[in-house]
């Protein structure tokens, strides 16, 4: 039954206005109730999570481990604000961002157009799959070098590196989307005298969508992985930067602050694309 | 002379099998001299055993593929390719899973250019054709079986086709189901006046869906013969299963087809006739 049905069945059942009262008393007990199952669903969620803080906190502050290479959690916070109110971070996760984005958006637009073509046409998909074979193999990383040699340390080399990251797993999961679309539903829309174009835009297109994702999914983690290498290696700013950086200069809770950032913004690319992804494929069945 | 919807003449379709060792390839032969003529607003049930050529017929009627010799006339003129004259049900449903009840059957009519809001009134007319008033927008996952079959039919009779080719729609039902839209299909044809020509491998539901059966041989496929069904055995009120009449020609049929499905079983000619009896009924699920 739906929400909507269960809705209705609700209003139908408290309509009669005989015991409002005590319906009421009873709609605030369950209220109460929800918000502690509600409270405890997240601890149970959380518990792992919150051990985990506290140990960091206390650890360092029991003598446990030395406190230079790892400060108390709170510390880590206090130097994360410190580079909030310097501006600092603001220019940091900016740079990051800038160069992670773009580079993931221009892959998509590259790349998701040619998986496309060269799942639709054989002949495209046979010339290419020895090249892509062979890139995809090639660590990203192990290329860092050449792009720096040919691009030198500016943003060209680190959104190219975030280019070329993404693309394969867009690339690999957009070929295999389109070849895997059910050829029932295109004899079907070819019965009813679907065009090519018709029957690209409103069956391929759509039938290939949640495998697309999968690769979008997949490339963003990818991009994160490889712009923060490479902000290590050569890079006046970006997280990267400032982990390593601080690593140096040793910044000890700054540098702890970089990594939560870096972890911090890929849990929020996630969650956007999640609810991108739920809110383009309501149709699905939902799992299990 | 009655006017003839379709009408195959001498139709043939070959494949070239690539055979297992790598040698030349071998010609098999699917369908063979199909002459057949279905008439303006009848309901021709076509019965066969499995690998008769049956959704080979359909492609070719449908312009999916062409017939190796031989052709297939749709009033009159020669089938070039796909077009919306002829409404096809397939087995497995074969709706888009990313569009309501209400868009699948809007998709002929977007296909064929007519505006947002008369695409949208016809589909929820056609919706209520086959009962399903209330389950507009609901996707095929949150539908049952039957109810992506009725989509599916008023998907096909949306576009308001000439004809309606119907490849075994009912065989992925539970029996009760089955028998619910027989029913329902019959009540459909009788309404809007659609030759349907309606592909099954059970016996039961050819007699009891068609004006006329014709029987398949298997491999190659041919007609083997075409039996007329009394109209007393297309009663709307009655149990027609239950009729004297039903099991004769019911049995007439099953005559007919016992042999093609050993044929097609590839089951040896020198067994005796008690073996081979059977070994038939067996096969014929009777």
């Amino acid at each position: 039954m739906s929400n909507l049905e269960i809705l209705t069945l609700l209003e139908l059942a408290e309509g009669s206005p005989k015991d409002r009262a005590r319906q009421r008393a009873g709609v605030v007990a369950a209220a109460t109730g929800s918000l502690v199952r509600w409270l405890g669903v997240i601890g149970q969620r959380s518990l792992l999570l919150l051990l985990f803080l506290a140990l960091w906190e206390t650890a360092p502050r029991l003598g446990l481990i030395d406190v230079t290479f790892l400060p108390p959690f709170s510390e880590v916070l206090a130097a994360g604000w410190q580079l909030a109110q310097s501006g600092e971070l603001y220019d940091h996760v900016g740079a990051s961002l800038l160069r992670a984005l773009s580079g993931f958006l221009i892959a998509i637009a590259l790349f998701v157009p040619l998986g496309v073509l060269t799942g639709w046409y054989v002949g495209l998909g046979n010339l290419l799959s020895q090249i892509i074979e062979i890139a995809r193999n090639t660590a990203p990383l192990a290329l860092l070098p050449v792009f720096i040699l040919l691009l030198g340390i500016g943003e060209l080399s680190k959104v190219t590196m975030v280019v070329y990251s993404c693309a394969w797993p867009l690339l690999l999961n957009t070929i295999a989307a389109v070849r895997q679309v059910d050829p029932l539903l295109v004899k079907s829309a070819r019965t009813m005298g679907a065009t090519p174009s018709q029957l690209f835009r409103k069956v391929i297109l759509p039938a290939s969508l949640p495998t697309i994702f999968v690769g979008i999914r997949l490339a963003s983690a990818s991009a994160m992985l490889v712009l923060v290498a490479s902000e290590m290696v050569g890079a006046k700013s970006g997280l990267g930067y400032l982990i390593i950086n601080s690593q140096y200069s040793f910044l000890i809770p700054q540098m702890y602050f970089g990594i939560l950032g870096i972890t911090v913004i890929g849990l929020t690319f996630n969650a956007i694309l999640e609810a991108l992804e739920r809110r383009l494929m309501r149709w699905k069945a939902p799992a299990g | 002379m009655t006017t003839a919807k379709i009408r195959f003449e001498h139709v043939r379709k070959d494949f070239l099998v690539r055979s297992k060792d790598g040698g030349p390839a071998q010609r098999f032969t699917a369908l063979d001299d199909i002459t057949l003529d279905v008439r303006t607003g009848e309901f021709l049930a076509l019965v066969g055993p499995s690998g008769c050529g049956k959704s080979t017929l359909l492609d070719l009627l449908g312009g999916l593929t062409t017939p190796s010799s031989g052709r297939i006339l749709l009033d009159g003129k020669v089938i070039e390719g796909p077009a919306r004259d002829r409404g096809i049900v397939f087995q497995q449903y074969a709706l888009f899973p990313w569009r309501t009840a209400a868009q699948n059957i809007e998709f002929g009519l977007d296909i064929a250019g007519l505006k947002a809001r008369e695409r949208r009134a016809r589909a929820l007319h056609y919706l209520d054709l086959v009962g399903l008033s209330g389950f507009a927008d609901r996707y095929p996952h949150e539908l049952s079986g039957g109810m992506k079959q009725r989509v599916a039919i008023a998907r096909s009779l949306a576009y308001d086709p000439e004809v309606l080719l119907m490849d075994e729609p009912f065989a992925a039902l539970d029996a009760q189901t089955r028998e619910t839209l027989q029913g329902e299909l019959l009540r459909i044809w009788r309404r809007t006046g659609k030759t349907i020509l309606f592909i099954t491998h059970s016996i039961d539901e050819a007699v009891v869906l068609g004006q006329r059966v014709a029987v398949m041989t298997s491999r190659p496929g041919r007609i083997k013969q075409v039996i007329d069904i009394p109209d007393e055995l297309h009663s709307e009120t009655e149990d027609v299963r239950s009729l004297p009449g039903f099991g004769h020609v019911r049995h007439e049929v099953w005559s007919l087809l016992r042999d093609e499905v050993l044929k097609a079983q590839g089951f040896p000619a020198a067994a005796s006739d008690g073996e081979r009896l059977a070994k038939a009924k067996e096969l014929a699920h009777v």
